[in-house]
Formats: structure tokens, C-alpha cells, sequence
């Protein structure tokens, strides 16, 4: 008898709720697809030869939309937001101000809301003319909104 | 002996994975990876408007402000309207240009009081490094003066 009894407490035991996790699992998998499926990531490419000056009254970028960036390596080399590619490298005011009239183009054909900015990015050590000559090729193209990347601290 | 092996529940002979191991490998990188990796600061914006091409009819309110960047061998030297020598080095390892900061802030201050945008006209020399025009828009941006005007010609 009393072996028995210790048999059914032991089965009692066994029947403890469980929750199953499995669907759960199952439909966070699948939000995650969905969500790396749909998305489109917006990213900002960097020219890693490009080191930016530093300024402490920067602000972190809140609107990434409408961006045409532009790093400057030094004179006469200037390169486009895909600073890898083959046509990446321009050197005259023309090239940068045809550059920025077709990037606002693009712009403007995927959203009309987007505002055209310029995203200068210049090497701290450059002289200033030459992210000048890029305003002036931005202003020509017809783009008054200018961004300068820096830092907001000074790297050790 | 019969009796008691029936007794034994069946799962206990179940095979087990050990992954202790596992845990440690992954711990013993994830520290590697830390200790070695260096963190990239992330790039912040310093937004200027240009002054748009349409013309206003209004009067000017304020008498703009020019300030030139000039070179002076391995320095610089900020003048303001043309006469007035403000700072000619940075302080600080926050790169503060305290007497052109303390003066914006001021004609800053103005436009807001006569209601109207602080007008900046800006003359940087084309032997001013990036870092130094970055030290003056940064005044300006401290200054809360978002719209400046680049001038080749030094006033």
C-alpha cells in the first residue's frame, strides 16, 4: 500500500504546469524576419582616411534623410558617399556641384519631403578652401543646407 | 533486484550535453573581443544654412556681423568688423574662442531683442586649416547662430 501511495504523489509531480515556449519562439523568429525583410537601413558611409575636426556645440544627427555626402581628403580630393567606387573621385567645383545636382534629383524623385543637405566631411588637417569650394558647389546646385561632420570630443 | 530496477524512473538515463565548456569558450572571447576592440566615436552634426537665393525686400533690421579667420604664420587671428582683434588661439580642451563666443553671444542677444536673425558674415583664409573654421562655427553654434554667409573677400 504504502508504495503505492509514494507512486501516485510521484505522478502527481510529473504533471506540473509547463508553459511551451515553442510558439512564442516560433513568432518572434518571425517578426524578426519580417522586420530585417522589410526594413531599409539607412546608413551614412565613412571614409575611415577622413578624420573630422572637433567641435563641442555639436549635436547628435537627428534627421538622416536628404544627406549628400561628401568627404574631403585634401586638395583636389574629394569623394562621394560611396568613396570606394570607380567614378567616387572628383576634383573640381563642376564635378562636385554636378555631383550634388544629381544626388537632389534622386533626392527629390523618393521623397518630395526630403530636404537636400550637404554632409561635408573634412579631414581636420585640410585647409578650409577646399571645403569652401564644396559649399560653392552646393550652393550652385541649389542646396543651402549644409551639415559639417565633426566629433564632439577630442580623441586621446 | 528485479523490483528496484523497474522502480527507477526512465529518464534519469537520458543522455546529457555538458556545456560548461561551451559557456567558458564563449566568455574566454567575448572578454578577448572587449579588451581588444577599439570603439569608434560616433560623428556629430554641425548644421549651417546658407543664406537662400531669393531676395528679400525687407530692410535689414541689424547691421550684420563680419568676422575674418586670418593666418598669421602658424597661428590665427579672428578680427570682427573689420577692426577689433578678438582671440587668436583656442583655450581649453574644450577649443573655446572665448572673446568671439562672449561677442556673438552679445550680437546675439540684440537680434533676438530687435526680433530679428543675427546676420554672420564669415571670411575664413584659404590657409586656415579645417580644425580652426571648426573652432569658429562651433562659437556660432554655441552662440545659437544656425545661418552664416562664407565670403571669399576678407572685409
Amino acid at each position: 500500500m504504502a508504495s503505492n501511495k509514494l507512486r501516485a504523489l510521484n505522478s502527481i509531480e510529473e504533471k506540473e504546469d509547463e508553459m511551451d515556449m515553442s510558439p512564442m519562439i516560433d513568432m518572434v523568429f518571425l517578426l524578426l524576419i519580417f522586420f530585417i525583410v522589410v526594413s531599409t537601413p539607412l546608413v551614412v558611409k565613412v571614409d575611415p582616411l577622413v578624420k573630422p575636426a572637433v567641435a563641442f556645440n555639436s549635436t547628435k544627427p537627428i534627421d538622416k534623410n536628404g544627406r549628400i555626402v561628401l568627404n574631403i581628403r585634401g586638395e583636389k580630393d574629394y569623394y562621394k558617399s560611396d568613396y570606394k567606387g570607380a567614378d567616387a573621385k572628383m576634383e573640381t567645383e563642376d564635378e562636385i556641384a554636378e555631383y550634388i545636382e544629381k544626388e537632389v534629383k534622386r533626392i527629390n524623385a523618393m521623397n518630395s519631403e526630403y530636404v537636400p543637405k550637404l554632409h561635408l566631411r573634412g579631414h581636420k588637417e585640410v585647409l578650409f578652401e577646399f571645403s569652401q569650394i564644396a559649399v560653392a558647389g552646393a550652393a550652385r546646385a541649389g542646396v543651402n543646407q549644409i551639415v559639417f561632420s565633426v566629433y564632439p570630443f577630442a580623441s586621446k | 533486484m528485479s523490483r528496484r530496477k523497474r522502480g527507477l524512473p526512465a529518464e534519469e538515463d537520458e543522455p546529457a550535453l555538458d556545456i560548461s565548456s561551451l559557456i567558458d569558450v564563449c566568455f574566454l572571447l567575448l572578454i578577448y573581443f572587449l579588451v581588444t576592440s577599439t570603439i569608434q566615436p560616433r560623428e556629430q552634426d554641425l548644421p549651417m544654412t546658407l543664406p537662400s537665393s531669393q531676395k528679400s525686400d525687407a530692410p535689414l533690421e541689424i547691421e550684420p556681423m563680419l568676422i575674418a579667420v586670418k593666418k598669421t604664420g602658424s597661428g590665427f587671428s579672428i578680427v570682427v568688423n573689420k577692426t577689433e582683434v578678438l582671440d587668436t588661439a583656442v583655450e581649453g580642451e574644450r577649443r573655446v574662442l572665448p572673446r568671439l563666443f562672449e561677442s556673438l553671444t552679445a550680437y546675439s542677444n540684440l537680434a533676438n531683442a530687435n526680433d530679428t536673425k543675427p546676420l554672420v558674415q564669415l571670411f575664413i583664409d584659404p590657409g586656415v586649416e579645417q580644425q580652426t573654421a571648426m573652432d569658429v562655427l562651433n562659437c556660432l553654434k554655441g552662440a545659437d547662430i544656425n545661418s552664416v554667409t562664407f565670403s571669399q573677400v576678407a572685409p
